[in-house]
């Protein structure tokens, strides 16, 4: 063991040296930041969920933006320079999301599109601040709000807005006021029913039933039953499109014959086909694009849909695609700033879109009001009120 | 000369690690930090399922609980991060040690489903309660505060890690190559035979859960401090076959290859970064592919092509021969009239399940007998080795051992006692070289004193070095010098035997219990194993021994002792026992060709 | 009271999906002495390709079913003959190996079918039955149907036929069994094809009372696994029992525990096989040391 020669030890000593010195000189710490660039593509991110549970959500999203990308590019792009969407895949983890915010800035995009998770939105949102990279996310938690960055932007209105335009339909236009609550403990079940619990308190009133499930659940006789019990008038959902759809059939199937309530899900037609068509009749809907015929840009957007990806437009595509509108007209409007300066474009656009009308404040949310539909023969239509 | 070879590869690359930020942008900085850490990660759960034997999926929750803990400690209780960091550790550590309970009732498959079960619990009560921030998480965790570096630097931030994971990954290898890691290694390869030499299996499997949940929560803590948002998602059941997935490829047995393992799958992973589903498919792939092929994983390749080279070097050279065996430097003492009592067996009774397979037995075994058990097959023989060595709990009867009744305690406490033994069947440590397999016997350290590897390292290495000396010396008695490097099952059967009983030996019992030793040997082997029982008898060792080689019998031991149907049906001088008429009936057909020729009494 | 009642009702039929899984692990394991941790990954394949003929080939549901039983049973051939060489030499790497598969199979169902999933309306149109106020519905009757006849189906070949009792022997000693002349690789395939048919028939049941999706066979083949344990891993009816009583403790702990009804089950779980390791009808394995 001690038969070392001195030979060993010496270059050990001179390499370790040789590290200190390298070390000492300067703190690492280079970016390959392709960004400089000024004449090539513009490069926006788009970051969602592709595989996993809900990649159906970063499915739809990904159509929508494309379809709005590809309009700009074949007009000639912006300032004659192309829009180049690059896409990334979160697997609705947050900490994989705050890998690609890094590669996302490491690799010279300007802006970002998405996610449509709240959980992993929030993750990526302090490294995108950091690095000023402006973000149009489909998220609609409070909790968004509550991060506080300049850079962070949503495409559709919070749980706030969705909730209290249906309480205030349900509640003050429709006289219910027996009202149970069937919510997940999801980031976006929480979300909901935080806040539809806080719009009918603030009406005076109180649920008839507040059950929770977990996300995964798949029996819910218990709830259900429980709910029952209480006979109440509306049923508020508070879950994913999958699992609201279950829940609806199990109900139906249990003899409950009252109306859900809820807010995006609700509007799918995943949650539709989930619970069967006859279930879901009389569903109270809550969302700010309630069908492909509310207007005549959703019918022309609908028909573009369709032609492109032979599938029939919804909301999360809606949402997406006027995120990317928005997106394209702030880089146009600014000449394709960076930044603190796009961020400050995008607050400043004002965007008739398929949702509303956008009018972003200081908290970054640009929507403040949706509508109510019903579900009548399987379609959503707007209710008369 | 190979030493001088690694310890300037170890400079080499620890400078080109040192140096590696340098050439790294902020995205990839990121993505070694990541991996650093899932090899913290893999260091733990190599050291519970590689190391410690013990199926361990809960691996990827301990690693949460140590990010939840530094986000709960210093996000809601406002301490600094470093605090912080230590109380969660201990935290995990705790919750390590819950979840290791399990593993004293049951192993394997069993233990698998119910630690993925905690798992799961884990994150299903993160996803609820309102402390861990539910299903959104903990966000804006504290950067790290260290005087003079900002941390917040991702580049700064690898310095770190890099020093923890250094020094995580020395002692682990640490503990491996020493006593603790021996018994749990023993363990992982044999409980049964590991228990009856002294190792405090129970103790050793919380152990094994403990190891792991330091390096979950250290794990944990350095999440926390680069990634700064902790989510319930990021723990899920995924994440847990990924790292299992790093511990297969790389090799569980190997620490360093459960890091290479980690290395490699983060890259292959990071490769295909843009293709995740052609990512999960190659993945499992490799999975399903080591598993076949190469079971050992990456870490065995470099010691199956050394292994090669070595078959296709050696060729005709000598392989390695047994020596004699050296008698103890002690004068010849027959057991006089006064020899106290050792072992008492009184009255004692096993049923299963309505089969008496010993009923009502009593022996007595004084100070330096040879004692003899015999019977035909079936008689209960093996049986009342395992009361006596505590692996049975008898249904009725004591066994007193030294005066003491040690009736139904665990194999280790009477290993400890005193007890040694030798299994019918053979229970070699098959992946610990023979050396080893004396070591564990040699090592009398209680796995409850294992705190000395944090606080007196020193102190435990100077005892490893001694033990190695004794091992050595041991295995030079007993003729196995050139055997030392080798795994057991590479060796004749013969040689095997030797190698038990020398480890049985080495253990320095009272009272060595050896169950059918001669089983399978030669004419010239049992001559060797009389010469070597009655020299170990002579250096103070009492021996009980199983046999059905009636010669050996007869002229090895002083005292015989007849079992037949659970029952005993003679006892005396071997002379004495072969003319018994009860005797000769039960091995009527059985072996009746090897009794001596003795005046007999034919029963008409 | 009610709730009580419908809760076990509501228990039962997902029960009876899970007793479907835990038959298949029991089976395989009972015939193989192999854990599968592929098996809820081939419960998704079963219910994606039961799924695929009756939405799109537009079979009927029967045989779509018998289908999907029939390619999942090659799928099972497939993962048999890989680890072949594994077979009776190493268990946990074998363990591992399936992990592996595991893996594949669920990239490869979001490769073929996408990761979004689908609704299979059900079969059996049929309203729900109403009895004393609790309502049961036709289909979850139809599927605790199948389940019963398909554990006395597997019970009698175990017990019967001197092919089930080959494959047992195979599972106690294999050295054994090849020298009475039993081929082991092949009982082995036909154990692990029975197997995965067991899984194709347990996914091909619970599409039209869940969603498809690639995370079907996650849970339910935990629960499954866990479902198979507590009934006595290798024991027939023990897995029955076993889906059973982890269908009701899950609608039970969501009923009582709201959002910590995983955690709670899971623990039940824990000290359940702490007291008893072997299970209901198991048999002992825990060791002294």
């Amino acid at each position: 063991m001690s038969r070392l020669r001195a030979a060993a030890p010496i270059s050990v000593l001179a390499a370790a040296l040789v590290a200190v010195l390298a070390t000492g000189c300067s703190a690492p710490g280079k970016d390959k930041g392709s960004s400089g660039d000024d004449t090539g593509p513009i490069k926006i991110a788009l970051a969602d969920a592709q595989s996993g549970q809900l990649s159906s959500l970063g499915a739809w999203e990904l159509k929508g933006v494309k379809l709005a990308v590809q309009e700009w590019n074949s007009k000639g792009g912006i300032n004659g320079r192309q829009i180049e969407l690059g896409v990334f895949d979160t697997q609705a983890d947050p900490t994989i999301g705050t890998t690609l915010a890094r590669k996302i800035a490491s690799e010279g995009y300007i802006a970002m599109l998405g996610t449509a998770e709240s959980a992993v939105t929030v993750a990526m949102a302090p490294i995108l601040k950091q690095e000023a990279i402006p973000n149009i996310t489909s998220g609609q938690s409070p909790g968004l709000v509550a991060v506080g960055s300049e850079f962070l932007f949503l495409n559709g209105p919070t749980s706030t807005t969705y909730d209290e335009t249906l309480a205030k339909y349900i509640v003050d236009s429709q006289g219910l006021k027996s009202i149970a609550m069937i919510t997940n403990n999801g980031s976006y079940g929480k979300g909901e029913h935080d806040a539809f619990l806080k719009a009918l308190g603030t009406r005076g009133v109180t649920p008839v039933a507040d059950q929770v499930v977990t996300t995964d659940q798949k029996d819910f006789s218990a709830a259900l039953t429980t709910i029952r019990q209480k006979n109440p008038k509306v049923i508020f959902l508070g879950a994913e499109e999958v699992e609201s759809g279950l829940i609806v059939k199990q109900a139906r199937d249990l003899g409950i014959t009252a109306p859900f309530a809820g807010a995006a899900p609700q509007g799918t037609p995943v949650f539709l086909n989930t619970a069967g068509a006859k279930n879901v009749e009389g569903t109270i809907v809550s969302s700010p694009y309630l069908s492909n015929d509310v207007s005549d840009a959703s019918k022309t957007f609908a028909a573009a849909y369709k032609t492109a990806y032979n599938e029939d437009a919804e909301l999360h595509g809606a949402k997406a695609y006027d995120g990317a509108q928005i997106m394209l007209t702030a880089l146009k409007n600014s000449n394709v700033a960076k930044g603190k300066d796009l961020a400050a474009a995008i607050r400043a656009t004002k965007y008739k879109g398929l949702l509303g009308d956008f009018a972003y404040d200081q908290t970054g949310v640009g929507i403040f009001a949706t509508s109510i539909g019903t579900i009548k023969g399987g379609k959503l239509t707007a209710a008369q009120s | 000369m190979r030493y001088r070879l690694a310890l300037l590869a170890l400079a080499l690359l620890a400078v080109l690690l040192w140096l590696l930020p340098y050439g790294l942008d902020s995205y990839s900085i990121h993505v070694v930090n990541v991996i650093i850490i899932f090899a913290v990660l893999a260091v733990g759960l190599g050291l519970a399922m590689g190391i410690g034997g013990q199926v361990n999926l809960a691996q990827v929750a301990f690693f949460g609980v140590g990010a939840y803990a530094t986000a709960i400690l210093t996000t809601r209780s406002g301490l600094g991060f470093w605090f912080a960091a230590v109380l969660a550790v201990a935290v995990t550590m705790v919750v390590g040690l819950l979840v290791g309970l399990p593993a004293l009732r049951i192993q394997s498959h069993y233990l698998g489903i119910v630690t993925l079960g905690l798992a799961l619990a884990f994150t299903n009560w993160v996803t609820n309660a309102q402390i861990a921030g539910g299903a959104e998480g903990i966000s804006a965790i504290p950067v790290p505060s260290l005087p003079g570096v900002d941390l917040s630097s991702e580049y700064l931030y690898y310095y770190l890690e890099l020093i923890v994971f250094a020094v995580g990954l020395a002692f682990g290898l640490f503990v491996v190559r020493t006593g603790l890691g021996r018994r749990l290694r023993a363990m992982r390869d044999d409980s049964l035979a590991a228990g009856a030499l002294g190792a405090d299996v129970p103790a050793l499997r919380l152990t094994a859960f403990l190891l792991a949940s330091i390096y979950g929560g250290i794990g944990g803590v350095l999440y926390a401090g680069v990634i700064r948002y902790v989510a319930p998602e990021s723990f899920n059941i995924a994440n847990m076959f990924l790292l299992l997935a790093m511990v297969i490829i790389g090799g569980r047995q190997s620490l360093v290859g459960c890091v290479a393992g980690a290395v490699a799958l983060s890259v292959l992973r990071e490769a295909l970064v843009d293709h995740p589903t052609v990512a999960q498919i190659a993945y499992g792939a490799v999975v399903v592919l080591v598993v076949v092929f190469a079971p050992t994983g990456l870490a065995g390749v470099p010691v199956r092509l050394r292994a090669a080279i070595e078959r296709r070097r050696r060729g005709g050279a000598a392989a390695a021969r047994l020596q004699a065996f050296q008698r103890y430097d002690v004068e010849p003492v027959q057991p006089g009239e006064q020899a106290p009592v050792l072992l008492r067996v009184a009255s004692v009774s096993k049923h299963f399940r309505g089969l008496k397979a010993l009923d009502d037995v009593s022996l007595t075994v004084v100070t330096g007998e040879i004692r003899g058990v015999v019977g035909p097959n079936g008689s209960g023989k093996t049986t009342l080795f395992n009361v006596i060595s505590g692996l049975y709990r008898p249904t009725l009867g004591r066994v007193e051992f030294k005066g003491e009744d040690l009736t139904g305690k665990p194999p280790y406490r009477l290993a400890r006692a005193g007890m040694s033994r030798t299994f019918q069947n053979l229970r070699l440590f098959g992946d610990l070289t023979v050396r080893e397999n004396v070591l564990v016997a040699l090592d009398r350290s209680r796995t409850t004193e294992s705190w000395r590897y944090v606080l007196r390292p020193l102190s435990v290495r100077r005892r490893d070095q001694r033990l190695r000396a004794e091992a050595d010396g041991v295995l030079d008695q007993y003729g196995l010098t050139e055997f030392a490097g080798l795994p057991p099952r590479s060796l004749p059967y013969g040689t095997q035997r030797r190698v038990e009983i020398a480890r049985a030996v080495a253990a320095g019992p009272a009272l060595l219990l050896l169950d059918e030793p001669a089983a399978g040997l030669n004419g010239e082997e049992v001559r060797q194993l009389n010469e070597m029982v009655h020299s170990i008898r002579d250096s103070g060792v009492t021996v009980i021994i199983i046999e059905h080689n009636m010669g050996l019998v007869m002229t090895m031991c002083e005292q015989v002792t007849v079992l037949a149907s659970g029952r005993i049906i003679a006892e005396g001088t071997p002379a004495q026992v072969a003319a018994t008429p009860a005797v000769i009936e039960a091995y009527l057909g059985d072996s009746m060709s090897d009794l001596p020729p003795v005046p007999t009494e034919v029963n008409q | 009271m009610q709730v009580f009642l419908q809760t076990v009702i509501g228990g039962v039929s997902l029960g009876a999906i899970y007793a479907l899984v835990a038959l298949g692990f029991s089976l395989v394991y009972r015939t193989m002495g192999l854990v599968n941790f592929a098996h809820g990954n081939v419960v998704t394949v079963g219910a994606y390709l039961a799924s695929t003929f009756y939405l799109s080939t537009k079979l009927p549901f029967a045989l779509a079913m018998v289908a999907a039983i029939v390619v999942t049973g090659v799928i099972g051939l497939v993962i048999e003959r890989v680890l072949r060489p594994l077979e009776n030499k190493d268990f946990d790497l074998m363990l591992i190996g399936t992990i592996g598969f595991g893996i594949v199979l669920d990239a490869l169902i979001i490769m073929i079918w996408g990761a979004t999933g689908r609704a299979v309306p059900s079969p059996v149109p049929a309203a729900p039955l109403q009895l004393l106020g609790l309502r049961i519905r036709t289909y979850d009757l139809v599927v605790l149907a199948i389940a019963a006849v398909a554990t006395v189906l597997l019970v009698l070949f175990l017990q019967r036929t001197k092919r089930g009792a080959a494959m047992q022997a195979v599972a106690m000693d294999h050295e054994a069994a090849t020298a009475v002349g039993i081929h082991v690789g092949r009982s082995n395939a036909i154990a692990f094809m029975i197997g995965a048919g067991l899984a194709a028939l347990a996914g091909g049941l619970v599409g039209p009372l869940l969603y498809v999706s690639p995370a079907l066979g996650g849970t339910l083949g935990i629960k499954g696994f866990a479902a198979a344990i507590l009934g006595g891993f290798g024991n027939i009816p023990g897995a029955i029992l076993g889906g059973i009583a982890i269908g009701i403790l899950d609608a039970y702990t969501a009923g009582h525990f709201q959002g910590y009804s995983e955690l709670v089950t899971f623990l039940v779980f824990t000290v359940v096989i702490m007291i008893r390791p072997t299970g209901i009808f198991g048999e002992r394995t825990v060791n002294r040391a």
